[in-house]
């Protein structure tokens, strides 16, 4: 069982990106204990969601069970298939029998149990598509999952929802979770450690409590400066 | 559901009946003495005056442009084509005659060209831009260049008159039907190719299929799950337009073969002024046309239901 590998920290080192000659990302090393919360935040293009693809695929590599959920589910889901079938998909993917994967656990967890698995996606409201990409990424207990804005196309009513289901869902159990986000508000709320990205790499790494009084990095400062703190219930 | 097949009905009827009227029309105003052609072509002698006049009222040009055409239209709504104006007898057997020699040879030509088109499509964008690639797309350039006539003669010259493989003339046999069949389908596989092979490309550019990808799913299941439905919308499309096409528009294909069908029944009928047959064989032109597009429709759907979905 995945609870008594207490040493199962997730490492990698030198990642690095580089597109049409230009690097996006510069070599990034990193390790990721069981059970931590990480918040990755940074301004838009600063490489976030590179580096967040770049760690799933290097830890897929590795055989780590790592998931991945986009900020849209229209970058998840297939609109032409229905809810079942990529449900089905996903568990297969996982070497699972159809069925055998915690379906029930994760809906009600989520609050979409109930729902029409044989419609197609667009026959679902848009958070509830997000909430079901969710569970598909916390089908078999993976060691990470990665959130990539994964409220940004929800109302913030719905997305403090969701971000509620999955922390209560996650609770102190051992899967870790990076939440990208260019909101700090959000990301304090929701990870004991952040990172804060600056053109492909990263600045600062520090607690959530002391880097929101100690800002160190000038994208740091810059972020905490202009953080909205008027609480957003998300 | 019934509000659709309502709606599909109200548009084949207005298809149905214009092209009904357009063709009455152009035909009726045709330069030339339609009572004439038909003396020539039932006599093949030129006649006296009082003949020509006799024929003219047995084929109903005597009377005005509206009574005509709806002594026409009005029996079509029961499946009665009526009857040669020059042979005299129904055009409804002389039709299905030539439905059965012209379906099976449209479904021969359908069939080559995606036996042909489909893998050579498939091989195509395994890596676009390759070798492999190229050759595809200058396969098919190639093939939608070469005009059917040109290609029939070609083979013609090869299996037929140089090796003696395959005969070229006629269709008392179903060997007969294989030159036209190459023929027809060499010029859908040309069409097909690129369409699938664009289809495939557009659709593994999906926003979706990364997501997919990281959650483990091979690239088999994606591309038989994923790519492969996406690419069908616009493949379906165009599989109906060619079926349809080859359908009506084997004219050239079975002048060149020799072969009796609906193509020669057309020009037969067009040198003779047998008008009630070259409308009867437009009219089911249209309605091959507007069933075919009928059957894309539920296919779309089937595909994707958002087709045809008023929020869609």
């Amino acid at each position: 069982m995945r609870q008594s590998l207490l040493n199962d920290t997730l490492t990698v080192s030198g990642l690095s990106v580089a597109r049409s000659g230009r690097t996006i990302l510069h070599p990034t090393s990193l390790e990721i204990s069981p059970g931590d919360r990480i918040g990755l935040v940074g301004s838009s293009g600063s490489g976030k969601s590179t580096l967040g693809h770049a760690l799933v695929d290097d830890f897929r590599a590795q055989g780590k069970r790592v998931t991945h959920v986009p900020q849209s589910p229209d970058e998840a889901l297939d609109p032409l298939r229905s809810m079942a079938f990529q449900w089905r998909e996903a568990e297969q993917a996982l070497g699972l029998q159809p069925g055998s994967a915690d379906q029930k656990t994760l809906f009600s967890t989520l609050n979409i149990e109930g729902s029409d698995l044989r419609r197609r996606p667009w026959g679902w409201s848009r958070g509830m598509q997000q909430r079901f990409v969710i569970s598909m990424a916390l089908m078999g207990t993976p060691d990470l999952i990665v959130l990539d804005e994964p409220t940004s196309a929800l109302d913030p009513v719905v997305a403090a929802a969701t971000m509620d289901l999955l922390d209560r869902h996650l609770g102190s159990g051992n899967i870790a979770m990076m939440l990208i986000t260019h909101d700090l508000g959000l990301a304090a709320r929701r990870v004991s450690r952040l990172m804060v990205m600056e053109d492909g790499r990263i600045v600062e790494c520090a607690s959530t409590k002391e880097l929101l009084q100690r800002p160190q990095a000038s994208a740091s400062k810059a972020l905490v400066a202009h953080r909205s703190w008027v609480e957003l219930p998300c | 559901m019934i509000k659709d097949l309502l709606g599909f009905m109200l548009r084949a009827a207005v298809v149905l009946t214009g092209t009904a009227f357009i063709t009455f029309a152009l035909l009726w105003n045709a330069p030339g003495d339609p009572a004439q052609a038909i003396a020539m072509a039932r006599y093949d002698a030129l006649l006296t005056e009082e003949v020509i006049a006799l024929i003219r009222e047995e084929a109903g040009l005597n009377a005005g442009f509206w009574a005509a055409f709806f002594s026409w239209v009005g029996p079509l709504v029961v499946l009665d084509f009526g009857r040669s104006a020059v042979s005299g007898q129904e055009v409804l057997p002389s039709l299905l005659a030539a439905i059965f020699y012209t379906f099976p040879l449209a479904m021969a030509g359908l069939a080559v060209g995606t036996i042909i088109s489909l893998p050579l499509a498939i091989l195509a964008t395994k890596k676009p831009g390759g070798l492999f690639d190229r050759i595809a797309i200058a396969i098919a350039s190639l093939g939608a260049a070469i005009p059917a006539y040109w290609l029939g003669l070609l083979l013609i010259l090869f299996f037929a008159v140089q090796t003696g493989w395959l005969p070229a003339m006629g269709a008392r046999t179903p060997t007969h039907a294989i030159l036209p069949a190459l023929t027809l389908g060499l010029g859908v596989a040309a069409s097909l190719t690129r369409i699938i092979r664009s289809g495939i490309l557009e659709a593994r550019r999906q926003p979706f299929l990364p997501a997919i990808k990281r959650r483990g799913v091979s690239s088999k299941a994606i591309g038989r799950d994923h790519v492969a439905p996406h690419a069908a919308i616009p493949v379906v499309t165009l599989f109906g337009l060619e079926l349809a096409f080859l359908l009506e528009g084997t004219v050239m294909v079975e002048v060149i073969f020799g072969r009796p069908g609906l193509g020669t029944l057309l020009v037969t009928a067009i040198e003779t002024r047998d008008f009630p047959l070259v409308q009867a064989v437009v009219i089911l032109t249209a309605l091959v046309f507007v069933t075919v597009n009928l059957a894309i429709d539920i296919v779309y759907r089937l595909i994707d239901p958002r087709i045809g979905e008023p929020d869609a």
